[in-house]
C-alpha cells in the first residue's frame, strides 16, 4: 500500500468486522526521536488465543477460519521494512490493538497520506454505529477529535448526513494541516 | 542520448511537471518502488519507472542525477511532489501503461 492511511483504513475495517463500537487511533510523529507510531483499539470480539500467532502469517487460513485478510501481514512488513515491527495484542471479548512503530526517517517509510478520507470513509459508513477516536501528534503539537462528542452536539441530525460528513472532512483536514506549520 | 522532450512526443507521455529538465538527455531505464533499493541500484542519466508519487521520488531522483520520473500505470502524483519537481528541473512524466508495457516501448525507441 501507497499510503500509510490505506493500512490504517484496512485494520479499522478488520475491527468493524469484529463488531468493534469504540476505535481509537493514535498517531504519533516524531522527527527528533526519529520514530513514527501508529495505535489501532478497538473493543470488538477480539482475537482467539489459539489463532493469534496465525493471523500474520499471510499463508495460515483463509476467510472461513478467521475474519480477517492480509491487512495486517501487509502492514507487518511495511513496518519491518521501515525498520520498525508490528505488535498485536488481542483479548477474546475485550478487544484488539495493533501497535506499529517505525523509523520516521526512513526512506521506505510510506507517507501518511490523507487520513482525513480514512476517517471519513469509516465515519460516512459506519458512523452511527461507530465511535472514533482520534489523537495525532506531531512533534507535540496534537489534534484530538472525537466523535462520541460531536454526536452530542449535532443531536437529531444523522452523523453520516451529507452535511455533516462533508464539514467533518473539512474539519479534520484542516486541523491536521495545521499540526505540520511551524 | 535522446532528451526527455522527444521521448515524451514519440510514446506520447504526459509532462506533469519539471519542465526546466526537458533537455535532459537519457540513455537508460530504471524500474523499482522500493525507494532504499532504488537508491543503491539506479543509476545517473537513466529514467526512472516507478509507482511511487510521494516527495521522496524527487530527493531520490536528485541524489542520483535521475534524467526523469516516469510514473506508471496513471498514478496520481502529489501536489509537493510537484513543486518540488518543479523547483529542481527534474521532469515527472506519465503514463497509463503498466512499467512492462512502457518499457518495451521505450527499448524500441532505442533506450537500452
Amino acid at each position: 500500500m501507497k499510503e500509510l492511511s490505506l493500512h490504517i483504513l484496512d485494520i479499522i475495517q478488520n475491527s468493524i468486522s469484529g463488531k468493534a463500537t469504540n476505535i481509537e487511533i493514535d498517531i504519533v510523529e516524531n522527527p527528533k526521536d526519529n520514530i513514527f507510531q501508529i495505535s489501532i483499539k478497538d473493543n470488538g470480539i477480539g482475537i482467539k488465543k489459539s489463532i493469534l500467532k496465525d493471523v500474520l502469517n499471510p499463508f495460515v487460513t483463509t476467510r472461513n477460519t478467521r475474519n480477517v485478510g492480509l491487512g495486517l501481514s501487509l502492514f507487518k512488513s511495511t513496518a519491518e521494512r521501515s525498520n520498525g515491527k508490528l505488535i498485536l495484542k488481542s483479548k477474546e471479548n475485550i478487544g484488539t490493538e495493533v501497535y506499529v512503530e517505525m523509523e520516521y526517517d526512513n526512506i521506505d517509510r510510506p507517507p501518511l497520506g490523507s487520513i482525513e478520507d480514512t476517517l471519513i470513509a469509516i465515519m460516512s459508513g459506519e458512523g452511527d454505529r461507530i465511535n472514533i477516536k482520534y489523537r495525532h501528534n506531531v512533534s507535540g503539537k496534537v489534534f484530538a477529535f472525537d466523535a462520541a462528542k460531536i454526536k452530542n452536539i449535532i443531536q437529531d441530525v444523522d452523523i453520516e448526513s451529507p452535511e455533516v460528513i462533508m464539514w467533518l472532512r473539512g474539519y479534520i483536514k484542516e486541523n491536521i494541516r495545521n499540526l505540520y506549520l511551524i | 542520448m535522446m532528451k526527455i522532450s522527444q521521448i515524451i512526443k514519440e510514446l506520447d507521455l504526459e509532462l506533469i511537471s519539471g519542465e526546466k529538465g526537458l533537455d535532459n538527455e537519457t540513455n537508460g531505464v530504471y524500474s523499482g518502488d522500493l525507494l532504499s533499493v532504488v537508491m543503491a541500484s539506479a543509476k545517473e542519466k537513466q529514467i526512472w519507472l516507478t509507482v511511487q508519487t510521494h516527495i521522496n521520488i524527487v530527493a531520490i531522483a536528485s541524489l542520483i542525477d535521475i534524467s526523469a520520473i516516469l510514473i506508471v500505470e496513471g498514478m496520481e502524483v502529489e501536489e509537493d511532489t510537484i513543486e518540488k519537481s518543479n523547483e529542481l528541473g527534474i521532469p515527472i512524466i506519465r503514463t497509463n501503461k503498466t512499467t512492462y508495457e512502457i518499457s518495451i516501448e521505450l527499448y524500441k525507441l532505442g533506450i537500452n
